[in-house]
């Protein structure tokens, strides 16, 4: 051979294992893959406790946790189990007054500081003692549903906290647990050196991820924390990718450039599923759209009005043939999701010859009825097959949209006397979120029951649940209310959305739980 | 000339001021505020109060307004509202990339308008013109929304060829060729409404100089073809046309929304949509302030060009 041939081939050799070497840790970093999730909306801020929607709580939940925490690795179960987080165990005093929290030893913030009391202390202090200094004026308005309730928070020892609060509550660990406000634990030390509004460039939680970067519009990137006390997760990165529209989030569903999507229009989940890729839906998601009925407006004064608008709206139907089986007939008032929750509840059925009677008992002829909704990205399908269906029994339904922060204000300032429906989708894995839509106290300004429904009744048997410490008694008291609710015709519940969630082929480890957030520890991408 | 320019940057101070007064007045005046946006079904009046109390939105609408112009003469635009990002932190980059997008659009809508004008002008009334011209009338009129829709089912997802969406691969490590890559669609959505209305003016202007008498005494003459073309007509169809192109830089400016959320280019466009929905004042502000300003230099930069083409238009 001469020398060039021999230097060729050395260069060659000599590429060609620069190549390899260069390639070969890219494939022992890539074990669990990262996961790119098309989201509908932009995340608002990551600081835990001053922020509210689901989709931000999506992005928070991974990186942030709490003392108590819900499982949601597993699909089949009513609601999702109370399991320990940043607290190995706790105790509630026989009282119900007392909550003792035993911390877990050893647990580190993302930056290296340590978890206990102190922690735990300053961050209650942040989101809820006005007279500390570590006080953030911002977090009140989010975290007020859960610190309401507290009286005060001592340190025991450096691993043991004490809640106390007011007056009992059973139900109080899981509203902690809900997407707005929670007191997730954020590191002292982050918020000391970054600020309290810096602290959403620096969100340091103890997360099995930290956060990596935001660029907002473009994405949020969070990767695995190695640290991490828990079940280390596989995925290496998680990237939120914020796409507004549906159509663009399908079509790059399609094109493999994210790998996941929530809320995807309704006729395209037929067409996605034969193209490969995987649907999930859950039937205990805490999510039921309902109609306000108002109190306020003349004519659904009558109980009889109520009542023919209930069984005027073929809910099966909605289920069916708009949400193509990710929905289900709804009947009752309560949250799936929860402990008190009976698929089997039924209420009212689809009669619109019996409505048409319960009209003509009531005196009403020609009913004109204003139904306020907001505007949808998936245009207002359901509410045009609800005129239909009224119109069918002899009301006439006029619709009127409004943007949805405009339609938001409306529906929180409770309606006007012209109006006489508005509508809304939520619900929380906590029965007493019932209190929050049909107290009498919760009528509006000081809460969101938007058509001002009251019956002592309701109240006091809701004064009486969240006192009792038994789930199964609870849940005897949450259906006596639901019971009364229905027969009084208050609201109109439709239809419980299943949140059809749809991945890839190459995602697995998955679980779509009986929540509106998942954890993402759990899941791979190939 | 000099003072010509100056007169011209005078304008700027009065368009800025009363945009901004607008703006400030439309969101306030718009039902929903960024209290009701941020807290969604919790937006009890209670904690709606306490959220404006400490986001300082309860203050008298005037004292809101001074103390937003004062920060923002001293190059302070605060915060944003909804993500706690300074307000320059989140519109500078957004603004870098709404450029890059509306400048490769406006350079394409150039190429094809000034050519495809050009030549249509030349061979008026021809098959070629009349084809042309029925083309440009459908993309003229074809909403962009749905353009964009067509373009990306035919060449990301048929084809394969390009991406859906975005500014750069998300697993990837970006680079040049990805950004031209992810350009290719967005810009040739948001091109083809301006390239249609450059398309006609061109021609328009150029027959219309075709026909006045001083080149028909250059034919005459005997003045050959692209001398012609060169010395007596483009010069002077040039105003009308440079007008038109300068409008269509404020169009695209404004008018990107559309494309970039159909695409999810992180433009400005994007984030006043965003910033609209979430009533996020600090943001809205900048961005249309932005915007507008953007808007009047370019008209600005295309006066000026004109009147360095034609010292008539110089006294104006």
């Amino acid at each position: 051979m001469s020398f060039q041939q021999t230097f060729r081939r050395f260069t060659f050799a000599l590429a060609l294992s620069a190549s390899a070497i260069a390639l070969a840790p890219t494939a022992v970093l890539a074990q669990g893959g990262t996961l790119i999730w098309g989201m509908p909306a932009e995340t608002d801020t990551l600081d835990p406790h001053a922020t509210g929607g689901w989709s931000t709580y999506q992005v928070t939940y991974q990186i942030f946790e709490g003392l108590v925490k819900e499982d949601l690795t597993k699909a089949d179960v009513p609601t999702p189990e109370l399991i320990p987080g940043l607290a190995k165990s706790w105790t509630i005093s026989p009282d119900g007054l007392q909550y003792t929290f035993t911390l877990r030893e050893g647990v580190k913030f993302h930056d290296g500081t340590p978890f206990d009391a102190e922690a735990v202390k300053f961050n209650f202090e942040r989101f809820w003692d006005e007279s500390s200094p570590n006080f953030y004026k911002k977090a009140k308005a989010f975290v007020i549903a859960y610190t309401k309730w507290i009286k005060s928070v001592e340190v025991v020892d450096p691993m043991t906290v004490r809640v106390t609060l007011k007056a009992p509550n059973y139900q109080w660990l899981r509203q902690g647990l809900q997407s707005y406000g929670q007191p997730l634990m954020v590191s002292p030390a982050a918020v000391k050196q970054y600020g309290n509004e810096g602290i959403v460039a620096h969100p340091i939680g103890t997360g099995p991820f930290k956060f990596v970067e935001r660029d907002q519009g473009v994405k949020t990137v969070i990767e695995r924390n190695d640290d991490y006390w828990g079940n280390k997760a596989k995925l290496d990165k998680v990237i939120f990718r914020p796409l507004q529209d549906p159509a663009t989030r399908i079509n790059a569903l399609e094109n493999g450039e994210i790998h996941m999507i929530t809320t995807p229009p309704w006729d395209e989940i037929e067409r996605l599923k034969g193209e490969g890729f995987v649907v999930t839906t859950n039937k205990n998601v805490p999510y039921i759209n309902f109609i306000h009925l108002n109190f306020k407006n003349p004519a659904l004064k009558d109980i009889r009005v109520r009542k023919a608008i209930n069984m005027a709206i073929d809910r099966e139907g909605i289920a069916n043939e708009i949400y193509r089986g990710t929905g289900r007939a709804e009947y009752g008032m309560l949250s799936p999701g929860t402990d008190a929750y009976d698929p089997n509840f039924k209420s009212f059925t689809y009669d619109p010859e019996g409505a048409k009677k319960l009209l003509a008992e009531a005196g009403v002829k020609d009913l004109k009825l204003v139904f306020e909704i907001p505007q949808y990205g998936t245009g207002e399908i359901v509410e045009t097959w609800i005129q239909r269906d009224l119109k069918k029994v002899g009301i006439d339904v006029e619709l009127r949209k409004y943007e949805w922060v405009t339609y938001l204000g409306k529906w929180a300032g409770g309606m006007p006397e012209d109006v006489a429906m508005n509508e809304i989708g939520w619900g929380m894995s906590t029965p007493s979120w019932i209190d929050i839509v049909s107290r009498c106290d919760s009528a509006p300004p000081g809460g969101i029951n938007s058509g001002y429904y009251c019956n002592p009744e309701v109240d006091k048997l809701l004064d009486q649940a969240i006192l009792e410490r038994d789930p199964v008694k609870a849940k005897e008291i949450y259906q006596k209310a639901n019971r009364i609710i229905m027969d009084d015709a208050a609201f109109v519940p439709l239809v419980d959305d299943l949140q059809p969630i749809i991945t890839s082929a190459k995602v697995k480890g998955f679980v779509n739980p009986p929540e509106d957030w998942y954890d993402l520890s759990i899941v791979s991408v190939e | 000339m000099g003072s010509f320019i100056a007169r011209r940057l005078l304008s700027i101070v009065p368009v800025i001021f009363g945009v901004s007064v607008v703006i400030f007045l439309l969101v306030q005046l718009t039902p929903g505020d960024s209290a009701t946006a941020l807290l969604g079904p919790q937006a009890t009046e209670e904690a709606k109060q306490e959220l404006r109390q400490a986001l300082g939105l309860d203050r008298p609408l005037p004292v809101q307004y001074g103390a937003w112009l004062k920060r923002t003469l001293s190059g302070d635009f605060g915060t944003s509202i909804a993500t706690q990002i300074p307000v320059t932190d989140l519109v500078l980059p957004r603004f870098v990339n709404t450029l890059i997008l509306t400048s490769s659009a406006l350079l394409l809508a150039m190429i094809i308008g000034y050519s495809i004008g050009l030549f249509a002008a030349l061979r008026a009334h021809s098959a070629f013109d009349r084809s042309t011209m029925s083309l440009s009338l459908l993309a003229g009129s074809a909403p962009e929304f749905w353009l964009g829709l067509m373009l990306v089912l035919l060449f990301a997802i048929k084809l394969k060829w390009l991406p859906v969406s975005g500014m750069e691969d998300m697993a990837g490590d970006g680079g040049l060729l990805d950004l031209l890559k992810h350009l290719i669609l967005p810009a040739v959505t948001a091109a083809l409404g301006p390239a249609a209305i450059i398309t006609r003016i061109v021609r328009a202007s150029l027959i219309d100089t075709l026909r006045r008498p001083h080149v028909r005494v250059a034919r005459a003459k005997g003045i050959k073809r692209a001398s012609l073309l060169r010395r007596h007509v483009i010069l002077n169809a040039l105003p009308s046309i440079t007008t038109i192109t300068g409008l269509q830089l404020g169009y695209l400016m404004g008018g990107t929304l559309l494309t970039e959320v159909v695409f999810a280019w992180p433009g400005l466009g994007s984030l006043l949509y965003d910033s609209i929905t979430a009533r996020d004042i600090p943001v809205l502000q900048a961005t249309t302030l932005l915007i507008a300003f953007t808007f009047v230099i370019a008209n600005i930069v295309v006066d000026v060009i004109n009147a360095m083409l034609d010292p008539r238009l110089r006294e104006a």
